[in-house]
Order: C-alpha cells, then sequence, then structure tokens
C-alpha cells in the first residue's frame, strides 16, 4: 500500500482539477446556449436563409448585394450561409436537411443536375409564376431547360457554365497550325507541337471517376452525334458513341494524354496548362482569369474556343452552373421568392458577373458595354453558351451519372473496352429507368 | 463484503446509449427493411428485399471485396507495427515522451487533411513520392495501384493508435512478471513469447476488433484520396453505402448495405475471440 | 541491441514525421510554390498563411468550440465509461459479455447510416447548432471504445489488489476510485487521448448538425475556408499546422507527467 499512496494522491489532485476543469466547460456550454437563446428572441422583421456554395473571392460584393435587398424589402433581412465546394457535400447537405422537412434555410443553389431530382422529391417550390413564358427567351436555352421539370420551372437559372478548349495560341502560332475545330486536328496538333517542344503534355482533361468525367465524355459523345437519351428511351450503345469513347481511350494509348489524366480534376488540370506544361486544356471558364492574372506563366498565350467536334458534327458542350431553389418547407414563402429572383435578375446577375466572373445565363448581358470592358473574354463565351446541353434532366440523373462514371473510368483505364462499357452501362441505366 | 450495486454503476452508459443511440440503431434496422426514397412515391415495407438485391448486386460484392481486402491488409500491417513501436517505446529513455509525443501525430491529423496531404504526396505529375523514388507510377489514377495506395495511407493513418494502446497496456504488465523470468535467465525472446505477448492478447483482441470495425466502415479518408474510382476499384462498403444513401437517396437499400457492414464486422468479432481464444467476459 | 533500438527509433519518428513536415513545409511556401515541385523546401518562407487562417475568419472562436466539444465529451465518455466498466471487470454482472457486445454493436454502423436518424432526433429536441449536440453525440459513440478499453485496463489489474482493497473496508465505489483508477492510469489516459482526437477530427456529424459558426468544429472550419481558387493548400495547411500541435502537446504532457511518474515510482522498472 505505501508505494501506491503517492501515486494514488497525485491522481486524487488531478481529479480534483478535472472536476473543476469540467464545471469551466459546462460553464462555456451554457454561456453558449444562452447567447443562442437571445439571437433566436422573435422579431418583427423575418430572416431569409441562403444557402450557398463557397464563394471564390472577396464577400464584400455579394454581401453589399444582400444589403441592397433588404433596403429594396423592408422588414426582411437576409443571411447567406456558406456550404463547403465540394458538389457531394452540398448535395449531401440538402439531402439529409430536405428529407427532415427542415425550414431552417428559404433559398438554395443548386447543382445544374439536382433541380429534376429535388423536383420530383418535392423538395423545391414551383416558381414558373416567377419567370413567365414571355421571359424564359431572356435565358440561354439549356439552363432553362435544365430547371424544367415536366412543364414546370423549379429553380431559376443564377449563373452558367460550358466546357471550353483552351490552347497555347503562342505554340500554334509558332508551329503554323490553326486552332483545331475537329478532333483529329487537335491530335494532330498536339502530337506536332510535342514532338518540337520538351516537357509538354498534349491534351489535359478531366478524367478521374466523378461527375466531371461524365462531363468531359458527353462532349465526345455529342459531337459525334451520340446521345444518352432519347425520347426517353436509352441509346447509349451505339456506333457515335463507341467511336467518341475509343477517341478517348486512345488519347491515353497513344501518349496525347498523360496516363495520370484518371486523377485529374478541373483544378488539377487547370495547374498542369497554367504552368505552360500542356498544349490544348478542357475546363470551365473560370480558368480564364487565372491564366491572364499577373504572374502567370502563360499570360497573354491563351486562346479559348469551342470544344472539337467529329467530322460532320457540331461540337457540343455540357452545361455546368447553379440554381436558385425556394425550400418548399420554407416558412416564408413569398420573402424567398423575391430574394431569388432579385438574385437571378439582371442588375445582380451583372454584379455577380463583375466581381466574380459567374457568366450569367441571361443573353442580353453578353452584350452588355459595361460588363464586355471588364471582361471581354465574355464575347467568346456567348456561342458556347448558346450551344451548352444539359446532361439528361431526369430525377434518377444522380444514379446514372454513377454508373457511367464507373464504366468509363473503366474503359479509360483499360479494363474493359469501349463496347463494352458502354453495353453495360446501358444495361444498368435501363434498369434504373424502369 | 457489502453489496455491490453493479446495476448503479451500469446505469450512466446504459442511460446514455439508451436516449441516443437505440433510436438511430433501430431506424437504421428498420429502414433497411422498406423501400424508401423521396424518389418514390410512398414508402413500402419490403421485409428482406433489400438483403435479396445486395446479395445478388456485382456492385455490392466489389465493394464487399474491396473492403475486406483493405481490411485485412491495413490491420494486419498495423498491430505488427504498431506492437514493433510499442515495444521500442517500452522501457523509459530520454525523451520518450517527445517520441511518443511524434508518433502520435499521424492520428492526430484530421482525416481530410491527411487524405488530401497523401492525395498530395501520390500526385503522378509531381507528388513527393514519385519524386524521391524517381518514378512515374500512377498511383490514385490505375486501378492495379490505388487501393494499396490507399492501404499505406491508412496503416501510416491508424499505427499509432495500435502503439498508444499496445504501450499502455505493457505499462501495466506487473514488473514482478519480468523481475521472476530475470531471475529464471530468460531471454529477451522467450521473455517476449512467454510473457509479454500473452499478457497483450486480451488488449490485442480489442485492439483488432476496432481497427476491424473502423477499416470496414471507412469513408472519409479514400473518398477524399480517390471518390471510390478509378473504375470503382477503391470503391468500399461504406463508399458504396454513402453514394446509395445521399447521392441515390436510396435510403432503404442504402440502410441495408449500412447493416451488411455490421452484420460482416459481427462475425469477424466472433472469429477473432475464437482464434485469440479469449473470452470477452 | 542499443544501437538497433536507437535506428529503429529514429526510423518510426522519420516514418511519423515525414509527412507532417511536408505539411508544414507547404504552410510556409508561396502561393507560386505551393503546387511545384522542386523546390522540396519553400525557398522564401512566408507566414501569410498563418495570418489568413486568423484574420478574416473566425477560427479562434473554431479551436474554442472544438476544444469544449473534445475536452467535455472526453470527460463524459471516460467517466462514464470508466464506471460500466469498472462493474463488467471486477463487480458479479450478469450477461456481462452480452452487454458488452450489445455495446459494441453500437459502434459497428457507418456514420453515413446514423447520421440522417440522429439529426432527425436532434433537429426534434431543438439541439440543432449547438455545441451540446455534438458533445452527446461523441459522448455517446466514444462509449463503446472507453468501455471495452477500461474494462481490459482494469482486469489488468491483478485482482488480488482490488481484494483486498475490499477486504480493508472499502466500498466498490471506494475501491475502484481509490486503487483501481490509480493503477490503470496508462491506460485511463490512453484512452482519454484517443478519443480527444476522435472528437477533435470528427467531421460527418460535425458538419450535418451545424450551421453557423456558433457551433462549428475544427474539420468543418477547415472545409469551408474561404479561398481564391478551388482548394486554398496553403491555408489548409496552416490551419491543419495550428490544431495538430496542441494535441501532440497534450499527449507530450500526459506521458511525461502522468505515466512516467506514475509508473516511476509505483512500480519499479
Amino acid at each position: 500500500m505505501p508505494d501506491r499512496e503517492p501515486g494514488a494522491r497525485r491522481i486524487r489532485v488531478r481529479g480534483d482539477a478535472a472536476v473543476r476543469i469540467l464545471l469551466f466547460f459546462v460553464g462555456l456550454l451554457l454561456v453558449g446556449a444562452c447567447t443562442e437563446q437571445s439571437n433566436s428572441v422573435e422579431s418583427e422583421s423575418t430572416t431569409v436563409v441562403l444557402k450557398h456554395s463557397k464563394l471564390f473571392g472577396d464577400p464584400r460584393p455579394f454581401e453589399r448585394l444582400l444589403v441592397q435587398f433588404e433596403r429594396a424589402n423592408p422588414g426582411v433581412l437576409v443571411r447567406a450561409e456558406s456550404l463547403p465546394a465540394a458538389s457531394d457535400e452540398q448535395h449531401q447537405f440538402y439531402a439529409i436537411n430536405l428529407a427532415a422537412r427542415s425550414a431552417d434555410f428559404d433559398v438554395l443553389a443548386l447543382d445544374v443536375i439536382w433541380v429534376a431530382e429535388f423536383a420530383r422529391a418535392g423538395w423545391l417550390r414551383d416558381v414558373s409564376h416567377l419567370l413567365p413564358e414571355a421571359q424564359r427567351n431572356e435565358f440561354f436555352h439549356g439552363p432553362i431547360e435544365a430547371v424544367t421539370w415536366q412543364g414546370r420551372l423549379y429553380a431559376l437559372p443564377w449563373f452558367m457554365d460550358a466546357g471550353v478548349l483552351y490552347y497555347r495560341k503562342d505554340l500554334l502560332a509558332k508551329h503554323q497550325l490553326a486552332p483545331p475545330k475537329t478532333w483529329d486536328a487537335m491530335v494532330q496538333a498536339a502530337r506536332t507541337i510535342g514532338e518540337r517542344e520538351s516537357g509538354m503534355h498534349g491534351f489535359v482533361w478531366q478524367g478521374k471517376q466523378y461527375e466531371g468525367l461524365v462531363c468531359n465524355a458527353l462532349e465526345y459523345m455529342w459531337s459525334n452525334g451520340g446521345e444518352v437519351l432519347r425520347a426517353g428511351r436509352v441509346v447509349l450503345d451505339g456506333p457515335s458513341n463507341r467511336v467518341a469513347l475509343a477517341f478517348m481511350r486512345n488519347l491515353i494509348t497513344s501518349g496525347v494524354t498523360p496516363e495520370f489524366v484518371s486523377t485529374l480534376t478541373e483544378e488539377p488540370a487547370r495547374e498542369i496548362f497554367g504552368r505552360g506544361s500542356a498544349v490544348f486544356l478542357r475546363n470551365w471558364p473560370y480558368a480564364w482569369q487565372l491564366f491572364e492574372q499577373t504572374g502567370s506563366a502563360v499570360r497573354g498565350k491563351v486562346g479559348v474556343s469551342v470544344l472539337p467536334h467529329f467530322p460532320g458534327q457540331q461540337s457540343a458542350a455540357t452545361l455546368g452552373g447553379w440554381q436558385l431553389g425556394v425550400n418548399r418547407y420554407t416558412k416564408h414563402p413569398q420573402a424567398a421568392e423575391r430574394l431569388a429572383l432579385y438574385l437571378a435578375s439582371p442588375a445582380a446577375q451583372k454584379a455577380l458577373a463583375l466581381a466574380y466572373g459567374y457568366n450569367p445565363p441571361r443573353r442580353k448581358l453578353y452584350q452588355d458595354k459595361q460588363l464586355l470592358a471588364a471582361q471581354p473574354f465574355l464575347a467568346k463565351l456567348r456561342a458556347v453558351y448558346e450551344h451548352a446541353r444539359p446532361r439528361p434532366v431526369t430525377p434518377h440523373y444522380v444514379r446514372l451519372s454513377q454508373v457511367l462514371q464507373a464504366e468509363l473510368s473503366g474503359a479509360l483505364a483499360g479494363l474493359k473496352t469501349p463496347e463494352q462499357a458502354l453495353a453495360d452501362a446501358q444495361r444498368d441505366i435501363e434498369a434504373i429507368l424502369r | 463484503m457489502k453489496r455491490e450495486h453493479s446495476a448503479l454503476f451500469l446505469a450512466p452508459a446504459a442511460i446514455t446509449l439508451g436516449a441516443v443511440a437505440l433510436f438511430p440503431v433501430l431506424s437504421v434496422l428498420w429502414l433497411s427493411l422498406e423501400q424508401r426514397s423521396p424518389l418514390t412515391d410512398a414508402a413500402r415495407f419490403i421485409g428482406l428485399d433489400n438483403y435479396a438485391r445486395l446479395l445478388a448486386d456485382t456492385r455490392f460484392w466489389n465493394a464487399f471485396w474491396n473492403t475486406t481486402y483493405f481490411t485485412v491488409f491495413s490491420v494486419t500491417l498495423e498491430l505488427l507495427l504498431g506492437l514493433g513501436m510499442a515495444l521500442l517505446l517500452a522501457r523509459a529513455f530520454r525523451g520518450r515522451a517527445l517520441v511518443y509525443s511524434l508518433i502520435l501525430l499521424p492520428w492526430a491529423i484530421p482525416t481530410v487533411v491527411s487524405a488530401r496531404l497523401w492525395e498530395w504526396m501520390y500526385n503522378a505529375d509531381y507528388g513527393v513520392l514519385n519524386y524521391l523514388l524517381g518514378t512515374q507510377i500512377n498511383w490514385l489514377g490505375s486501378p492495379a495501384w490505388a487501393l494499396h495506395a490507399a492501404i499505406l495511407m491508412d496503416v501510416w493513418k491508424a499505427t499509432p493508435f495500435v502503439a498508444l494502446l499496445l504501450l499502455a497496456g505493457l505499462q501495466t504488465i506487473p514488473r514482478e512478471l519480468y523481475q521472476a523470468a530475470a531471475l529464471d535467465g530468460a531471454s529477451g525472446w522467450t521473455v517476449l513469447r512467454r510473457i509479454t505477448l500473452p499478457q497483450l492478447v486480451p488488449l490485442m483482441l480489442v485492439i483488432l476488433i476496432f481497427r476491424t470495425i473502423d477499416a470496414f466502415r471507412v469513408f472519409d479518408a479514400i473518398y477524399v484520396l480517390t471518390g471510390g474510382g478509378p473504375a470503382n476499384s477503391t470503391e468500399t462498403l461504406s463508399i458504396y453505402a454513402y453514394k446509395v444513401l445521399f447521392q441515390a437517396l436510396e435510403f432503404g437499400y442504402g440502410s441495408a448495405l449500412a447493416v451488411s457492414v455490421l452484420v460482416v464486422v459481427a462475425l469477424l468479432t466472433i472469429v477473432y475471440a475464437r482464434l485469440l481464444r479469449v473470452r470477452i467476459a | 541491441m542499443r544501437p538497433l533500438r536507437g535506428a529503429g527509433l529514429v526510423l518510426i519518428v522519420a516514418w511519423s514525421l515525414a509527412p507532417f513536415l511536408w505539411l508544414l513545409a507547404t504552410s510556409l511556401k508561396t502561393a507560386a510554390e505551393l503546387t511545384h515541385l522542386p523546390p522540396l523546401l519553400p525557398s522564401a518562407p512566408t507566414g501569410s498563411h498563418y495570418i489568413a487562417v486568423f484574420t478574416g475568419y473566425p477560427f479562434l472562436r473554431i479551436i474554442a468550440n472544438s476544444t469544449a466539444v473534445a475536452a467535455l465529451s472526453t470527460l463524459l465518455a471516460i467517466a462514464i465509461g470508466a464506471t460500466a466498466a469498472f462493474a463488467l471487470a471486477r463487480l458479479r454482472v450478469r450477461n456481462a459479455p452480452l452487454i458488452l457486445v450489445a455495446v459494441l454493436a453500437v459502434s459497428m454502423f457507418p456514420p453515413i447510416a446514423t447520421v440522417s436518424p440522429l439529426f432527425l432526433a436532434i433537429n426534434a429536441v431543438g439541439l440543432r447548432d449547438t455545441l451540446a449536440a455534438l458533445v452527446i453525440t461523441y459522448t455517446t459513440f466514444a462509449l463503446p471504445l472507453s468501455i471495452w478499453l477500461l474494462t481490459n485496463f482494469f482486469r489488468q489489474v491483478p485482482v488480488e489488489i482490488y481484494l483486498a482493497a475490499r477486504v480493508d473496508g472499502c466500498s466498490a465505489f471506494q475501491a475502484f476510485y481509490r486503487v483501481i483508477l490509480p493503477l490503470s492510469a496508462p491506460g485511463l489516459f490512453a484512452a482519454a487521448i484517443l478519443v480527444f482526437i476522435f472528437c477533435w477530427n470528427e467531421f460527418l456529424y460535425a458538419l450535418s448538425f451545424t450551421a453557423t459558426t456558433a457551433s462549428r468544429t475544427i474539420p468543418v472550419g477547415i472545409a469551408l475556408f474561404p479561398g481564391l481558387h478551388e482548394v486554398p493548400w496553403g491555408e489548409i495547411a496552416a490551419a491543419s499546422v495550428v490544431v495538430t500541435v496542441p494535441l501532440a502537446v497534450l499527449a507530450f504532457t500526459f506521458q511525461r507527467r502522468i505515466v512516467e511518474g506514475l509508473t516511476a515510482g509505483a512500480v519499479k522498472g
């Protein structure tokens, strides 16, 4: 027993300290709880909560926009809460909250592929009345198609994106090559330049198994006249798509695209091109500003065009972007709708374009002098956006995409032939849509 | 002896678990017997249909195989390395506390950060690993390498967990046993085999069980590292369940997948206990 | 034996430390160097990322939240777990194996499955976006590990010592508090550190149950870092260094003061 006394005593002292620490933290919690209470005291004004994905840039212009809304709508306060940048995490957040009929937020920013799904799930208010037929033409066709489900509108287009081809115009000029219009011409140019310049990858894009892979693959398939769904039927396994997928696989086997494309998402691919290590890049328009900023290794050397196409066919670009929906369980439907309408208005979209480079889905803004002066790049995007196509608009898109991602990834890794991959994908997707 | 009132000792834990954990656990079990999704009109009770679907689902078996492979290799390596670390630290030396805190670092780093760190190190283009090895291996982008890359990352992260516990176990082995062995002139190896390891076996069972549970449920780390690809070669059961629950919004089938994890782990626990011939109580 | 052991120690320290050092180096690199290799080390180390982490972002508040949640959850999980573990280890409990297995079953469910029902429950009792929700959740899900580990460590204390204390006139609780606990200190603190780290780094429940910085914890805070580009590597690295170092210091303190103090004094090695 005597041997144990010193240790035991030390523990007893520590035990007292532990109790004191415990009480301290309990106190902290109580204080925290009390401050929570005072914040939720009922006030005269209604607070509308906007959930959006992380903004990239200075948050103040956005805050100013919201303050302007508050001034124009006395009695309404806006609280903007951001979600993690990852699309998956946002989808997960919405799934948990909306399945629990949460009224904690009123307006939500939706990825373009979620609208049909959330509409079918009954999570979004019908907002067709906010954008009458006559006004829908003010938007590009793609976003409107994406937010329409069974003839009704369930979200307002907020900003849009579409795949574009970036190229090193300095290198093309140096080797007397024109910006390619067809995929074969692009491969030729990439090979030629790759042979003559050292340390350059030919063409980088997004080949990791994730949603971006589907965006990339659809651009090849659509630009060969292929489709995933046609009039409700699955037509994935067809000759045009087989050619397109074989072409993608060939990019890797021929060395034009490095093998590790299967790990690339938007940013890693952008970095490779931005370092000057690639001739061609497929990415979204956001990258332009990054290439043109001071200190960029490719400043002034980058050209942008629509993506190439297969012979006799038309270029295609996958539509991306975010839409504003109103939570069906919101306690403030009118205020929420007003906020959504405000943020989708030409003035707000112009402000966001100027501050964050987010591309508006409204046609007129692409002729706006002030906007064009600040971002001359927008002039080039207009042609791309006219032809931006949404991914299959179905509530089951996410399940469909999972199948596509896995099969496409398998084909690109050489685990399956393109024919096999498409046949398997067709079978699985038919089962999903049945 | 006075009465022991064991019920009083067990009460706080029973109340906490009962109040908080019972509802989610029962929910998941119940959901697995339903077809429930916001994308279908009504929730229906379908009995064991989800499980029948699961057994016929090739993607399930792919995920099951990936998870088992991952678990077996990760846990084995972690146990061996952890034991080695614990033995190295068992005898006191100057600076032991410092070494102890340093080897804890991998476990202390947030999982998501650690995954990003390894994603970076595995980068085929400018990753440290390829740089130092002078290779061009497509670690995360080739179906052959990706799962092994994930295993290495998990071993790095979780070995401190094992080492920490085994060290605590070593520090509580009564010294008298070692003194007796020294008197008998036993060699270091014999002491290890005959005294140390047998004393540690009950603790090793606990560690084995919890590491297996964690490895079978692994989600965050691999999801950040590879997203389940390429070609679903790193899709574990939890990643599959996540995609079904929160992306495809099939709450019934997703819950059944989660229950399958429970069933497998429970079976493994029984196997461990039998193998190590340890009574659970 | 000595040089072999020394080499072994160097190896395990290098293995554990290397990626962390890489993280540290990254946190000091300028934005331009972040994704380049070479250079391995920053050529012009900058503290800008560390400054960015704390200015314009309530990171201190977030660290305070995490500290409160982790500390309270750990104390509760260890206290509740220890009392239950003592009963299972030394008192006559009918069906002790069954209880242990039932407790274990709680931790066998993937968190992604339990997060939705838990969210419903937390919402129903009005604890959404509070630290209390996290404390309750973490305590509960740390209990299985706590109970199993402590049952094992308490059993390692020779039964004769316990019986001697009881014979001396201690009640069960007194024997538990005065004798068993001190002797299992290494195990207690190992369990405590592990539970603490679990709470410190837990992401899924923290993301799902919290909405504003009032209750945000570190992993969610890192995920929500505002940044010019997709992923602000420099800030993430700096934040990670800032939140990991205290854990190492905590572990160092425990090992040095408590464990070594005890084992040096009480039972000769």
